[in-house]
């Protein structure tokens, strides 16, 4: 194949891999393999992004196996003068694996696939210690049959690593019940920015000292690199019942979401999908949704069987009353996985309506949720966007998802401004940020609008203790600069 | 470099990465460059440039065993088997991706003749210890059975050819009668007059294909043992009716392909279903009405079943076994009958009379087979395999059953005991 590339691309690869960083390449393949360390041009070219719409640029990409491996890795970058920037599947939505360098340099990104071992099962004690590019739903069926599972369950869970759930602090629809990532994760072994390795919890539940296991979860790489991690194993539940409830107006289905809490369940989860997004799901899974529903209700409901029978009369009651058109409760296992698959690959079915998508993650309280929505929905009137809306209903975690094409010209700057409207209308109301994909690199902007300049600084201090050159996913999280509150579009070097 | 694949096509991923599990060679690798997400992003760049493909672009496209495991799996529905022909269809036309020694081997495949001599001369060096193991050959057949429709008719089957006066059997015209496809003297293809007149048309055809007809003969014969057995009339093609051209598809080889899609529609005239017992050449004939773009493929294509699917709809009709495996068997879907056709059920529907069925754990992902992918990238679909071996095995099944033969043989590479569905009906219906 040579003499296939043009002279033009040849140059680019050396402007590319040239200098610095042939002898960084050359070092980092020493100490792992040279086939775990990648710069050409167009490979590193699929490492620009994640699953959200942010670009960075990468200048190497590694793929250490073991821990060892990863804190050479560190420490190599880093006496090069570069960041590092973790990834596990890079699913995140938030931009949190999107590279971003310090000073101009391009950094060093550290993939954690190839370490993708369950490492150690205590079935009594209900604890596994897991790799970090372990996928979260590997690792579940791996349990199975001990009749165990990994509680955190977002619906990007066929793909995402468990390194990425810890950094993310990730949710999933079963976190109504079960809380989020944090509540599963025991104990962590993390490489540090400067390359050395702590641990940091351990397996008994109320270790002694500050909790920097809590102060890692959720720190979206910029800490450090998970490189073994003690999770909590679930036992599954004896009986469940899903529920699909159909609806003639949001409105409606959102007060049924208020109804059933106030009626004193706590559903396993509890879902929420408007019209657009259901019937775009359909054309997909083929589960029975109903196409022309304004919005459907997923509810789940878990626990012994009487008590699971009872609350799915609860629902079924509590939903008739508030003007549900029609409650189907799944038959067996099969029509139960059909109507979650539907649910899961919600966000995925959005190119069947148009080829990109920009999601915010606000969560705002439940009692507010059906003024939020329509008011959601204006905004995108507003900047003539087309909105679709699935979701947490349970725990008030919106995903509004503006579809458009980026394609047509100037529609980015009215997504932006949609994007920031919407965040804005739902902080009014007290919510926050983000439920549960990461602030990364698309929120990070607004965290001013939440959190005092104290609060940040607070945080701030914290990374710093962790990571006091900035070195470890810089630019991500944390605003940027001291003025906190001034908006400021995304750091030089990475674009939408 | 401009690549011929749609523009639609290319901007339908959200990069959501949802397919990534369901893709063989990111189950291996843990790389984007192997991933159905980073294979799109690798076109979009190369698209939208017009500098030319370098050589890092054509190799992340080769290693895609062509699988089509993410188009499942992909709720945008991104048609990724179309982007991946088209690309490869760009890399074929404008770069040295497929070099002559592979053009050649793909063109031999259209050549029944020879490909039947050089498989037998394979199979004598094979004999003789002259074929190194690294090839990853199976154990070539010295000899193959004559395809007699007639002789293998079943209770009620009538062989195609015998009811009109003159007609003559397909493949067994006159002495020295041949296998179908080398047309000798006195063979004729159906369909075409013979002396005195047209033979009825049959109920069905079977299409039986280069390298399977050159290696698994015997599941041939046992497809139309099984067919016949629902009282069918069943005819092999004419002349022509010898190579699907998926493979050629897969290289990038459209010119190739489109000649051979012509040449096997032509030799299977007429209304009665097209029938294949290989899951790839199946899916390849279910799509001439794409490749070729008119309405005479598209009607042919329409024609097309796997031999499960005609079998299924015909189920009622089959005979009770007469014997039983003793063991379970594992059903292994090949990816172009689950992924592509979308018909691997009727697998089931057909074998579960006449065996226990076991299902594997793993979403149906691919075993590395991929047509000529194992020879071109072994390492690679070794490491595949392993995954499949290890499904397998958690299953405890002594037998596999898997309907294409690129996966039979790759499979039994491993020392497993595969045999095609039908293989396993023929022999329960013939009893012991
Ligand atoms: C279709 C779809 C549905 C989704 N649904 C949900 C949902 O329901 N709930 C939810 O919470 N999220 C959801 N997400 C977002 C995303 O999948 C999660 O945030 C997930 O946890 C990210 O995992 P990942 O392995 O892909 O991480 P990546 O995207 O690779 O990385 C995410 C962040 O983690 C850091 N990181 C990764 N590995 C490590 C490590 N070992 N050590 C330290 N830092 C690390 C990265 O630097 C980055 O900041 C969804 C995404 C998609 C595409
Ligand atoms: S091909 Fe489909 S499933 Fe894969 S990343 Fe693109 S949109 Fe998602
Ligand atoms: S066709 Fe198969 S090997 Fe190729 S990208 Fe899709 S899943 Fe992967």
């Amino acid at each position: 194949m040579a003499g296939v590339a043009s002279g033009e691309a040849a140059c680019n690869s050396a402007r590319q891999t040239g200098g610095v960083t042939d002898a960084l390449a050359a070092e980092l393949s020493a100490a792992m393999a040279p086939d775990r360390v990648r710069s050409g041009p167009l490979e590193l070219t699929l490492y620009r992004r994640d699953a959200s719409l942010l670009e960075g640029q990468p200048g190497v990409v590694c793929f250490p196996s073991t821990t060892d491996e990863v804190q050479a890795a560190v420490t190599i970058a880093r006496r090069h003068g570069r960041a590092v920037v973790p990834r596990g599947s890079g699913t995140g939505l938030a931009g949190g694996a999107v590279p971003v360098g310090v000073d101009g340099a391009e950094p060093v990104v550290i993939v954690t696939t190839k370490m993708d071992r369950v490492l150690e099962i205590d079935a009594d004690a209900r604890v596994a210690w897991v790799q970090p590019g372990v996928l979260n739903l590997d690792l579940s069926r791996q349990v199975a049959h001990l009749g165990l599972h990994f509680a955190p369950d977002p619906s990007s869970q066929q793909s995402c690593s468990v390194g990425g759930n810890v950094a993310n602090n990730s949710g999933g629809p079963h976190c109504l019940a079960y809380g989020v990532t944090s509540a599963h994760v025991l104990a962590l072994e993390v490489v540090l920015p400067d390359g050395s390795l702590a641990l940091l919890g351990d397996l008994d539940p109320e270790p002694p000292g500050y909790d920097l296991r809590g102060a890692f979860v959720g720190s979206e790489g910029t800490m450090g690199i998970a490189v073994r991690i003690a999770v909590r194993l679930s036992p599954d539940p004896p009986a469940v019942r899903t529920v699909l409830v159909d609806f003639a107006s949001i409105e409606t289905a959102a007060s049924t979401v208020t109804g059933i809490i106030a009626a004193g369940l706590v559903p396993a989860a509890l879902e929420m999908m408007d019209a657009r997004i259901t019937s775009a799901v359909e054309d997909y899974v083929h589960a029975g949704f109903p196409r022309d529903a304004a919005a459907v209700l997923l509810v789940e409901l878990d626990g012994l069987p009487a008590g699971v029978e009872a609350a799915t009369q609860i629902v079924a009651d509590v939903a008739a009353a508030n003007g549900a058109r029609g409650v189907r409760v799944a038959a067996d296992e099969a029509e139960r996985a059909l109507l979650w698959k539907g649910r899961k690959s919600a966000f995925g079915a959005i190119a069947r309506i148009a080829p990109d998508y920009y999601l915010h993650d606000t969560v705002v309280p439940r009692t507010r949720l059906v003024e939020v929505l329509s008011e959601v929905y204006e905004i995108a009137a507003r900047h003539r966007l087309l909105v679709v809306n699935v979701f947490h209903a349970g725990d008030g975690n919106l995903h509004p998802l503006l579809v458009f094409d980026r394609r047509e010209p100037g529609v980015m700057a009215r997504v932006l401004a949609a994007g920031t409207d919407m965040i804005a209308a739902c902080v009014a109301v007290g919510g926050v940020l983000s439920g549960e994909h990461g602030i990364g690199l698309e929120k990070r902007d607004h965290m001013g609008l939440i959190f005092s300049d104290d609060d940040l600084d607070a945080q701030r201090r914290l990374r710093l203790a962790f990571d006091p050159e900035q070195a470890c996913n810089p630019h991500k999280v944390l605003p940027s600069g001291s003025g906190c509150g001034d908006l400021q579009s995304v750091p030089a070097g990475a674009w939408i | 470099m401009r690549l011929a694949v749609a523009d639609e096509d290319l901007s339908a991923c959200v990069s959501c990465g949802l397919c990534l599990p369901h893709c063989p060679t990111y189950r291996v690798t843990g790389e984007e460059s192997a991933s159905p997400r980073g294979r799109i992003a690798a076109m979009r760049a190369t698209h939208a440039t017009d500098a030319p493909a370098g050589p890092e672009f054509a190799e992340f496209m080769d290693l895609c065993v062509q699988c089509r495991g993410c188009e499942v799996a992909c709720p945008s529905s991104v048609p990724f088997g179309r982007l991946m022909e088209g690309a490869r269809a760009t890399l074929a036309r404008e770069t040295a991706y497929q070099p002559r020694r592979r053009r050649m081997g793909y063109a031999v495949l259209g050549h029944h003749r020879l490909l039947l001599l050089a498989s037998s001369a394979a199979a004598v060096l094979q004999r003789l210890h002259l074929v190194p193991a690294r090839l990853g050959l199976p154990r070539l057949p010295l000899r193959r059975p004559r395809l007699r429709p007639g002789d293998t008719a079943g209770p009620g089957g009538r062989p195609i050819g015998t009811a009109g006066p003159g007609g003559r059997p397909i493949g067994t015209a006159g002495p020295g009668g041949r296998p179908i496809g080398t047309a000798g003297p006195g063979g004729r293809p159906i369909g075409t007059a013979g002396v005195g007149g047209r033979p009825p048309e049959p109920d069905a055809w079977l299409f039986t294909g280069c390298v399977m007809d050159a290696w698994m003969r015997p599941t041939h014969a046992a497809a139309l043992r099984v067919m016949h057995a629902t009282g069918a009339r069943v005819a092999l093609p004419g002349p022509g009716g010898d190579c699907c051209g998926a493979l050629h598809v897969h290289a990038g080889l459209r010119r190739q392909a489109e000649a051979l899609a012509r040449r096997v529609m032509a030799s299977m005239p007429g209304d009665a279903h097209v029938v294949v017992d290989s899951a790839g050449c199946g899916a390849a004939l279910k799509d001439y009405g794409a490749l070729l773009g008119t309405a005479e493929a598209r009607r042919f294509s329409d024609r097309v079943l796997d031999v499960h699917e005609w079998l299924a709809a015909r189920a009622g009709r089959l005979p009770a076994a007469r014997r039983r495996l003793t063991g379970p068997v594992a059903v292994q879907d090949p990816c172009h009958l689950r992924h592509v056709q979308q018909a691997h059920q009727h697998v089931r529907t057909v074998l579960a009379p006449y065996a226990d069925l076991v299902e594997l754990g793993d979403d149906g992902l691919c075993c590395g087979a991929g047509g000529a992918y194992a020879g071109i990238h072994p390492a690679m679909a070794q490491e595949i395999r392993a995954r499949k071996v290890a499904a397998i095995a958690a299953t405890g099944a002594p037998v596999v059953a898997s309907a294409n033969p690129g996966c039979i043989v790759h499979l039994a590479g491993a020392g497993l005991d595969v045999r095609h569905p039908v293989d396993i009906i023929a022999w329960s219906l013939d009893g012991g």
